[in-house]
């Protein structure tokens, strides 16, 4: 099989790009467990919506750029959106004077208001129609996703495992108490501020892959499972990139081969029954 | 002797309330301080000041020439065991690894732990008593292990000057004399200097070579000999005389 994204089929590029976001998100669903983030996904993957909701009232303002009414250009308003939330949820929580899942929630719900509010102008000021993106940011879609999407996967795949291998001892030390770490002389700032950011560039790029709705499974069931498996960090890591990778290729796998199945909802059942199994699996060997 | 720490005029505010105010206390190399005081004293302020989590109103703290900012940074200057620590017992780490985050400031990012800084680690769990428990998860030990293993983890950089708040409690009175002797011999191997923030007067008493009484202001730093009495009765309402035997008692 060649690698060149440009040269594979849509089913290649649609299981390369599944294989890399689900190692990628499997890797930091660890940290973002362990940190107790599992709302911050939810709080940046519906910024998304907001960023859409931002982009369909600019193409209204300025209907002569028709950029901002492409799928790019909607999609890259969205990008900026969430890694404005992330960083602005980054801030709130740094020195957790406002609870994380506070400031997350406040997030998520001004997003999401917003997204409907321009939705409705949208559809009103232009006799109804659906705005650019509607369904693509709800429930993603693989069978579409470009070469260049297959390609920014990959590399984004290998910044988080560059990352979570060349600074581990100072993530581990971050997630295992923020406090502590600092008077250890860890960088605990940069350290905040680089996983938020990681976190919401693999929404950013999982929500085409899985939509809004669902991105978050990505990023929370793959580590609450390997967390049920061992408690050493390297097993944890290496059985959260497995669950990951299992559910993203099995899942695009099975909406190839029934095409009424959406590649989102079938990766993230799963990733459910993985969980499911190890759950029931650990209760039933547990001593009684 | 030298002095490895200097606070010179101090006054720390949350708000408009004055905690510290006009502290000026030299820290000498190679001793064990100890910081007693009422309940809002300002003794757990001045930790974190000298944590750099927080910065003073007015004046200064050094640590060998350094900011605290600047002397965290270093990795290995400053351990810090902190008071009451509930460690997170489904965190998935082993008590050794536990003990190696302790190097992830001397370290440095994106550089491996230098060979001998991981064995000293070992030696270090060795010589709190643990060296068996080292490859177990830390949800599966003790509270007293885990304190243990969190006292490896507070002096992993080769810290010269260890911090420590409120290390006593919840140990009962023979548990009490075993940590006081095994901080004076760690004091002696390592070479430490000891600051030591505690209610517990008598274990304050039986290893410290000066005292520091803090109520916002310093009203006291000195040998425990030459402590006035009816000071230490006015903080505590404990009888230093008996404190004083107690010392004696102690000596190795």
């Amino acid at each position: 099989m060649c690698f060149c994204p440009l040269a594979m089929s849509s089913l290649q590029n649609a299981l390369v790009t599944a294989t890399a976001m689900g190692t990628a998100c499997a890797l930091l669903s660890v940290f973002v467990v362990l940190r107790r983030w599992a709302f911050i996904g939810e709080g940046i993957a519906h910024a998304g919506f907001g960023g859409a909701g931002t982009a369909w009232i600019l193409a209204l303002l300025f209907p002569s750029a028709s950029f901002l009414s492409s799928q790019q250009g909607v999609y890259s308003v969205a990008v900026l959106f969430c890694i404005c939330t992330a960083i602005g949820i980054g801030y709130v929580t740094r020195n957790e004077h406002v609870r994380t899942d506070t400031a997350i929630g406040i997030f998520l719900v001004a997003a999401l208001a917003w997204g409907f509010i321009a939705y409705g102008i949208y559809s009103h000021v232009r006799a109804a129609a659906t705005p650019p993106g509607w369904d693509e940011y709800l429930l993603g879609h693989m069978s579409q996703l470009s070469p260049a999407y297959t390609a920014a996967s990959l590399a984004i795949c290998a910044i988080v495992l560059l990352v979570t291998l060349g600074l581990s001892k100072e993530i581990v030390a971050y997630c295992f108490d923020p406090a502590l770490a600092a008077v250890s002389g860890v960088p605990v700032r940069f350290i905040h501020y680089l996983l938020i950011v990681l976190v919401a560039i693999t929404i950013i790029a999982g929500m085409r892959l899985m939509g809004t709705l669902l991105v978050t499974a990505l990023l929370v069931l793959p580590g609450a499972t390997a967390l049920l498996l061992s408690q050493r960090i390297g097993i944890v890591l290496a059985s959260s990139a497995t669950v990951g990778l299992i559910a993203a290729v099995a899942g695009t796998l099975i909406s190839d081969r029934w095409r009424f199945i959406l590649e989102g909802p079938a990766i993230v059942m799963m990733l459910v029954l993985q969980f499911a199994a190890v759950y029931f699996y650990r209760w039933a060997i547990k001593p009684r | 002797m030298s002095t490895i720490a200097q606070i010179a005029n101090l006054d720390f505010a949350y708000s408009q309330q004055l905690v510290l105010k006009q502290i000026c206390l030299p820290i000498e190399r190679g001793c064990t301080l100890g910081v007693i005081g009422p309940n809002g004293g300002g003794k757990t302020t001045l930790l974190r000041l000298f944590l750099g989590l927080l910065r003073p109103t007015r004046g200064t703290i050094t640590i060998e020439g350094l900011t605290p900012r600047a002397a965290i940074a270093r990795g290995d200057l400053i351990g810090y065991l902190p008071q009451n620590y509930n460690l997170p017992r489904d965190f998935p780490i082993t008590v050794r690894q536990l003990a190696r985050l302790g190097l992830a400031g001397k370290t440095g990012l994106l550089k491996p732990h230098k060979p001998d800084d991981l064995d000293f680690v070992d030696w270090l769990l060795d010589r709190v008593g643990i060296p068996d428990l080292a490859q177990r998860p830390i949800g599966s030990i003790s509270g007293g292990q885990q304190q243990r293993a969190l006292f490896a983890r507070a002096l992993a950089g080769r810290p010269s000057l260890l911090l420590l708040d409120e290390p006593t409690t919840g140990i009962d009175s023979s548990g009490r004399q075993r940590f006081i002797d095994f901080l004076r011999n760690l004091k002696h191997e390592l070479k430490l200097t000891v600051v030591f923030v505690s209610h517990d007067l008598q274990a304050v008493t039986a290893i410290s070579d000066r005292i520091a009484c803090l109520n916002v202001t310093l009203h006291c730093h000195d040998a425990l000999e030459r402590l006035p009495p009816d000071l230490v009765h006015e903080f505590f309402a404990c009888d230093l005389q008996a404190a004083r035997v107690l010392k004696e008692k102690s000596k190795p």
